[in-house]
């Protein structure tokens, strides 16, 4: 059973989904992702933790070109889209079974 | 059991401390991950299901060792990722013996013979090498998805024990293993000469490949009943014999998830090593700030329902041998005699 994967997900956060709830998607994503900033700054790279909680909430990230950890307050952003690979999709315990009756059915007698 | 006295006093001496301190929550045993690489791709693992430029990074020395004095548990697993790919694994093992900390070194073993033969190690009754080992020679090769590791995780024991270090090793029971076969495994294990086995039911993680073949409460309980109602003497578990006897059916134990930390790349993990669902600065943040009420079978958190893994209940084993005469009683009886 495999989840749907987020991976190409760009989330109208005005009106389908809320900021709090986008973030948490992302936070949840195993991929990098987009983040635009009110300032028209856009912050690519691996959202890793986020604080509902804080005083002002924030999400924290490592970005793609190796910088980071670097904290975003929630208020500064307008827009998360999900434009990395997703790196939890895909079933490698399904292909390792293929593979691996595909090599008993290649070795067997008669193959 | 196989735990060595010395290590059994420090633990004991720890927990009877926390006792006397009041001290109503506290850690047993840090997981220390200082990378997420790896050089496997098991299908029950949800570790390493990362970015790239994730995968590359490392916490430094510094930053592990810092983690380590703010936590102060006696003992520091390190897992990841596979820490032998840990380019500084050598100095961070040096400065954990220097700081008495049982560590338990968590590896496959498929780079343990060149590190050992590269001197990156040297013996010490602190460290153990903890080889993560799922069984026979096929359920193990179907477990990691890649065939010939068990073939060298063997050699990498082999080496190790030859060299004077403490092995162990590490086994992680999934949905469909046969009790007999797992009986097998402790034989072979015991004849290569591992000092003991660690025992515990795999997780269901929510990023793992596969999501079908993890155990469920009654039936981990019908297996490790199966598997341990008359072991054998030569068997040895590197484990809170409670705790086994909890995998059993026979003991019922609440989670106890702050019991081993987590401390990556990402922070203090909150809750336990198995969750993740958010980071702590600091430990004092992590045991301050986290809902731990919201967690464990009691709560009645759906992602803790069917979880017996040993992260959580080890240490409420562990803790219940000292905090009730049961306990104390029930372990010694368990230890002395062999029997579960």
């Amino acid at each position: 059973m495999e989840e749907k994967s987020l991976e190409g997900w760009a989330p109208d956060i005005r009106d389908a989904v809320t900021l709090a709830e986008a973030v948490d998607h992302a936070f949840d994503y195993r991929g990098d992702i987009t983040v635009l900033l009110d300032d028209g700054c856009e912050l690519i790279g691996y959202l890793f933790n986020r604080n509902r909680d804080a005083a002002e909430p924030f999400v924290q990230m490592f970005e793609r070109e190796g910088s980071g950890p670097s904290s975003i307050p929630y208020a500064r952003i307008r827009a998360i889209r999900f434009t990395g690979k997703d790196t939890a999709a895909g079933n490698s315990y399904a292909a390792w079974l293929r593979s691996k009756e595909a090599a008993k059915a290649a070795s067997s007698p008669g193959a | 059991m196989s735990v060595p006295i010395s290590q059994m006093w420090t633990v004991a001496t720890y927990v009877l401390a926390q006792k006397i301190r009041k001290r109503q929550r506290y850690p047993l045993v840090l997981m220390l991950e200082p990378l997420f690489r790896c050089n496997l791709a098991c299908a029950g693992c949800g570790k390493i299901q990362y970015p790239g430029h994730v995968l590359r990074k490392d916490l430094s020395v510094e930053q592990c060792l810092a983690a380590v004095d703010e936590c102060g548990a006696p003992m520091v697993s390190i897992p990841g990722g596979e820490p032998l790919m840990y380019p500084e694994i050598g100095r961070l093992v040096r400065e954990l013996v220097a700081r008495r900390k049982y560590v338990y070194l968590c590896t496959n073993a498929i780079l343990l013979k060149e590190k050992l033969e590269e001197g990156t190690f040297t013996p010490s009754k602190y460290l153990s090498f903890s080889v993560h080992v799922d069984g026979l020679r096929e359920e193990h090769d179907e477990t990691v998805c890649r065939e010939g590791v068990f073939d060298q995780a063997v050699e990498g024991i082999r080496e190790a024990l030859r060299r004077g270090f403490r092995v162990t090793t590490n086994t992680t029971l999934f949905d469909g293993a046969s009790a007999i076969r797992m009986q097998m495994f402790f034989d072979e294990m015991m004849d290569l000469g591992v000092e003991g086995m660690m025992l515990s039911p795999g997780y269901s993680y929510s990023k793992a490949p596969d999501q079908e073949h993890f155990l469920r409460r009654q039936k981990t309980n019908e297996l490790f009943s199966k598997m341990l109602e008359n072991p054998k003497k030569r068997w040895k578990f590197n484990q809170s014999p409670l705790f086994l006897q909890f995998l059993m059916g026979k003991q019922d134990f609440e989670c106890t998830p702050w019991g081993n930390p987590t401390y990556n790349l990402f922070g203090w993990q909150r809750p336990c090593y198995l969750l993740q669902e958010g980071y702590a600065a600091s430990f004092k943040e992590l045991m301050e700030t986290t809902h731990w009420e919201e967690y464990g079978r009691k709560s009645g958190n759906e992602k803790c329902q069917d979880c017996m893994v040993h992260c959580g209940h080890e240490p409420t084993a562990v803790n219940h041998t000292f905090t009730s005469w049961k306990g104390f009683r029930d372990t010694v009886a368990a230890t002395v005699t062999g029997k579960l």
